[in-house]
């Protein structure tokens, strides 16, 4: 209860106003990531999407903002954005959570079209999203990098989807070619429209071609166009619902694969990897990469995520993520495997920490060279156990057996 | 992760309050999206309370969530488990022990006092205190003046001359709290909810009853000129000058000299830094936490009525008998937890949310507000306050003075114990020139542009007959607590500026509120302990029952101005201040080869002529 301020005593004061070294407004790191972009970017689609709802509701669209009069048809945009724009934008989304480059290229588009809305309404209700987007252009613009996968399709996917696109174009082209051959076709609206009904099998019969040539052009829509269409959703959907099987019997696809991150990339199979597995926790993702199909079979089973590959071979490390992984482990049974595995992984992800097994005593300082941030050296470890116990066999006994009784024996 | 992992009951009350906060949230946002839908289908009071929970449960997740980085030194279920060990009573006994008997006792006393003086006898109560308050606010009146001004060019002095180099706490201690910190913990302490509701209406009752320093008709077109003059004298330089020269003596003694962070410690170069213990020191610390419950806790209460008379005159939605109580409950329980919660939890994440609000709502006002008028009359209005600023300064004739001028400065000096030390305490590592500027001029420039834009808006508003604000005002007793609403209503975007308009009354009582509870828990500790949660948590109720008390019992203005009056003490208090700390740095700082923020400037600029073959004047370091 004395006041006692010894020179280097914290006063008593600071341990309330000064609780750490650094106070800063906001931890900006925390709110400038990857993550928070694509949280905002959610939040805009949801906000677009309400925002477009209480636009809908309302029995006259209000149109009130600066750009009302500048833009032509601002009533119907007014009315239908919001909504419109909220579907692209969750695909994008989406898209930006596999940190896709395409998605980012569609959201810096997409974005600027839907300040249009706020602007051209001036209704309150649209502030919070005008304002939503003024955060999530810069936070896209500074995390450019991050969204660097590229999209991957398939020569099937995108045949089906040029084809689709094809096929749109020739149909209506050609409808608003033959427009005079039509009942009630009179414009490009009306020839999209044509086009559209018909390649969704939905035909409503309003539009309709009265002589031969465009008959046989319509069987020609109808041929190709439903035809691109059905491929277009195999290929499309296919895959994903394949993978969705394969994790169901645990073997994981690239595209499931793409989902990590954070998460520890074992290397190689050897004897100390059953009893690390065995070691980590539930929480934390593990992907081992090996060539041993016996193991990754066991493994599999056991409920690990395995990616059958060489885990010397660099295209299969960026497969398995070791570029956005938080940790990995080179426990192969073969140094000179492992060698090759930590300059693989170096190569892939300069910044990683690797943590490599040693299983000669003399490779520990190559595997050092190569850049492994630790070595765990087997050998020199088992046998330092091994004398240690025999010196002193008590202490490592009542170390194990009970954490209090640890304690009196460092006591 | 090891270290920030939090108790059990930590975790449940955040996790309440993020449901509290989203699910009260949602609702408030369909009524926002979807009005003619679900406008209808909840009252107005049911809508009020939605608002309020939502303001309130989210500040209260700020506050609860963990810091990164920081153990808790005392968790949760420890504390709890405490209190279910020991009886109510032992663990609030324990916590008395911690205090100082005398600055815990005597404004607890004096609170009960006044409130059953005010129960049985409130006619004479009311009389007493006033006249007690004309008496010594028309008799102090010139010293108050005097010594504002002397503040003003106090910290010009500090700002600019070799004085202002000198760094507290040592030259190689780093700041600990980074600039948009310090800045926004000093602005939002120092300031409390009424900036929210005088914004709009100080200009407007100067243009209706212009100063006599201005001889200019009432409700004029010079009116207006004269009135943003005031509103930006009245809450500009001088204002913030009366916290800057009690916190920097204090920040000083207590990084340089080893003095405890108290307000007494400003009589360090009188007594020694040993000898702090005397009566003439309690006796400054007593009344720094009477003034700081005082003018804190009322502050709390009236706004509160402010508040809801608002509501009831924008949204016909009557508070009822128990509207004000749980008002001030509510906040009550969001203050106290952020003020538990550290410095670097609620407090701080509430000040920045604070501050980003305003911003934004000056903004959006400056945005779809009379722009031209605002600026035109906005810089002719600053060019004014500077060319008048020392004649306005020393000009003291007339009751309008006295009313308005010296009843401000009291006030602002009654405030200057808890928000000098509170400056004082955030200073380490900062240099006293960085400390003037953040202090006088940051925050001066911050409120001088909402008096602008908000008083701009409303005198053009006012005139061009678009809202009549004054009537409003009359209609309501000349209650400045409604000018803002139909200002706002009438402009673009009303529905939106209205809700932010509320939402920052409350969020600058809480940042008010949070940080005066801890400056009195910290007076109040005795000598060379730090206040703990508990203590902390008392304090707050303390302030929480002074503000029930007085929207109970009633005589709030009165109690206002019973702690206002304290202002003139801590106004000759503030001159000691100086001419101490003066007299430490005359003595200490002498030939260390401090520069002066002139010098520096100068040294800037290039030369035109310079003598290669002499060297620059001996300044090692």
């Amino acid at each position: 209860m004395v006041d006692s301020q010894g020179e280097s005593e914290r006063r008593p004061f600071e341990e309330v106003f000064y609780p750490t070294d650094r106070v800063p407004l906001v931890e900006w790191r925390e709110f400038s990531g990857a993550k928070s972009t694509v949280a905002v970017m959610a939040a805009i689609t949801v906000l677009a999407f309400v925002t477009g709802l209480s636009n809908l509701s309302q029995p006259q669209p209000v149109v009130e903002g600066p750009l009302a009069a500048v833009l032509p048809l601002s009533r119907t945009f007014v009315r239908f954005a919001g909504v419109l724009f909220a579907f692209p934008l969750g695909l994008v989304t989406v898209g930006l959570q596999r940190r896709k480059r395409v998605a980012w290229v569609a959201a810096m588009a997409l974005l600027p079209g839907l300040t249009l809305l706020p602007l051209t309404t001036g209704r309150t209700t649209e502030i919070p999203l005008l304002l939503l987007v003024f955060a999530a252009v810069p936070l896209l613009a500074t995390n450019r990098d991050v969204f660097s996968q590229s999209l991957d399709l398939s020569s099937l996917q995108i045949a089906a989807l040029t084809s689709i696109l094809g096929v749109g174009l020739y149909g209506t082209v050609g409808a608003y070619g033959l427009r005079d051959q039509f009942l009630e076709l009179d414009g490009w609206g009306d020839a999209f429209y044509y086009v559209i009904v018909t390649i969704a099998t939905v035909g409503y019969g309003d539009i309709t071609p009265v002589t031969t040539e465009a008959k046989l052009f319509s069987l020609s829509v109808i041929l190709l166009g439903t035809g691109a269409f059905t491929v277009a959703v195999g290929a499309l959907i296919g895959p994903a619902i394949e993978s969705r099987m394969a994790a169901a019997f645990g073997t994981m696809t690239v595209s499931e694969l793409s989902l990590l991150e954070d998460h520890v990339v074992v290397l190689g199979y050897g004897d100390v990897t059953e009893s690390f597995l065995d070691l980590m926790d539930e929480e934390t993702d593990l992907v081992v990469v090996t060539e041993n199909a016996d193991a990754a079979s066991r493994l599999a089973g056991g409920g690990i995520e395995v990616l059958t590959d060489d885990p010397t071979d660099e295209s299969a490390l960026r497969d398995a993520r070791v570029d956005v992984a938080s940790g990995v482990a080179v426990a192969g049974d073969d140094d000179a495997e492992n060698v090759l595995a930590v300059l693989a992984a170096r190569n892939v992800n300069p910044d990683v920490r690797i943590v490599a097994v040693a299983n000669e005593e003399t490779h520990v300082r190559k595997l050092d060279a190569v850049g492994a941030d630790e070595i765990i050296d087997l050998r020199a470890i088992g046998g330092r156990l091994l004398g240690e116990s025999l010196l002193s066999g008590d202490e490592t006994d009542s170390e194990r057996s009970r954490s209090d009784r640890s304690e009196q024996a460092e006591s | 992760m090891s270290g920030s992992a939090e108790s059990e009951p930590a975790r449940m009350l955040s996790d309440a309050l993020l449901v509290a906060f989203v699910g009260s949230g949602t609702i408030v946002l369909v009524g926002f999206f979807f009005p003619s839908f679900v406008g209808d289908a909840l009252g107005g009071r049911a809508w009020l309370g939605l608002s309020l929970l939502f303001f309130g449960s989210g500040l209260g997740y700020l506050a609860a969530l963990p810091y990164e980085g920081v153990e808790a030194n005392e968790t949760y279920a420890a504390s709890l488990l405490r209190v279910r060990r020991g009886s109510l009573r032992s663990l609030l006994s324990n916590l008395v022990s911690l205090q100082n008997p005398i600055t815990l006792g005597v404004p607890v006393l004096v609170f009960a006092l006044y409130f059953v003086l005010q129960i049985l006898f409130p006619e004479t109560t009311v009389e007493l205190v006033n006249g007690l308050s004309d008496s010594v606010l028309r008799g102090m009146g010139p010293v108050l003046l005097g010594a504002v001004l002397l503040a003003v060019a106090y910290c010009a002095v500090l700002l600019l001359s070799s004085w202002g180099d000198v760094k507290l706490g040592g030259d190689d201690v780093e700041p600990t709290y980074t600039y948009p910190t310090y800045f926004s913990l000093v602005f939002t302490a120092g300031i409390a909810a009424g900036i929210v509701f005088w914004g709009p209406a100080e200009a407007l009752f100067h243009y209706r009853q212009p100063p006599p320093y201005f001889d200019v008709p009432a409700q004029s077109d010079a009116a207006v000129g004269a009135a943003l003059v005031y509103a930006l004298f009245h809450w500009g330089l001088s204002a913030w000058s009366a916290y800057a020269v009690l916190g920097i003596p204090i920040a000083y003694f207590v990084f340089e000299r080893g003095a405890p962070l108290r307000v007494s410690s400003i009589l360090t170069p009188f007594l020694g830094a040993d000898s702090l213990d005397s009566p003439w020191s309690r006796l400054v610390d007593t009344l720094a936490v009477f003034a700081t419950i005082g003018g804190i806790a009322t502050s709390i209460a009236l706004v509160s009525q402010q508040f809801l008379t608002g509501v009831e005159f924008q949204w016909g939605v009557p508070p009822g008998g128990v509207g004000p109580v749980l008002f001030v409950g509510g906040l009550a329980a969001v203050f106290v937890l952020s003020a538990v919660s550290g410095l670097h939890r609620g407090i701080r994440r509430i000040a920045g949310l604070n501050v980003v609000l305003f911003g934004l709502f000056g903004v959006l006002l400056f945005a779809v507000g009379p722009r031209g008028f605002v600026v035109d009359r906005g810089t002719e209005a600053v060019g004014a306050y500077l060319l008048h600023f020392v004649p306005m300064s020393l000009f003291s004739s007339g009751s309008w003075v006295t009313e308005w001028t010296v009843w401000n400065w009291a006030w602002w000096f009654s405030w200057a114990p808890f928000a000098g030390l509170f400056l004082a305490a955030l200073s380490r590592g900062r240099r006293i020139r960085t400390i003037v500027l953040t202090s006088v001029g940051a925050t001066s420039a911050a409120t001088g542009a909402w008096f602008l834009v908000f008083g701009g808006t409303s005198l053009s508003m006012q005139r061009s007959g678009t809202t009549d604000v004054l009537a409003a005002i009359e209609a309501r007793g000349g209650s400045e607590a409604v000018a803002g609403y139909p200002i706002l209503s009438a402009l673009p975007l009303g529905d939106l500026l209205l809700f932010l308009f509320l939402a920052l009354i409350v969020v600058f009582i809480v940042t008010s509120a949070d940080t005066s509870t801890l400056i009195a828990a910290l007076l109040a500790s005795r000598r060379g302990i730090a206040p703990s949660r508990g203590t902390i948590a008392l304090w707050g109720g303390v302030q929480a029952s002074v503000a029930l008390a007085v929207i109970l019992v009633g005589g709030g203005e009165t109690l206002q101005a019973l702690a206002v009056l304290t202002g003139a003490p801590f106004a000759v208090l503030a001159v000691v201040a100086m001419i101490g700390l003066s007299l430490a740095l005359y003595r200490e700082e002498r030939g260390q080869g401090h520069t002066s923020l002139v010098r520096l400037v100068l040294d800037r600029l290039p030369d035109i002529q310079t003598h290669h073959d002499i060297e620059p004047p001996d300044r090692e370091k």
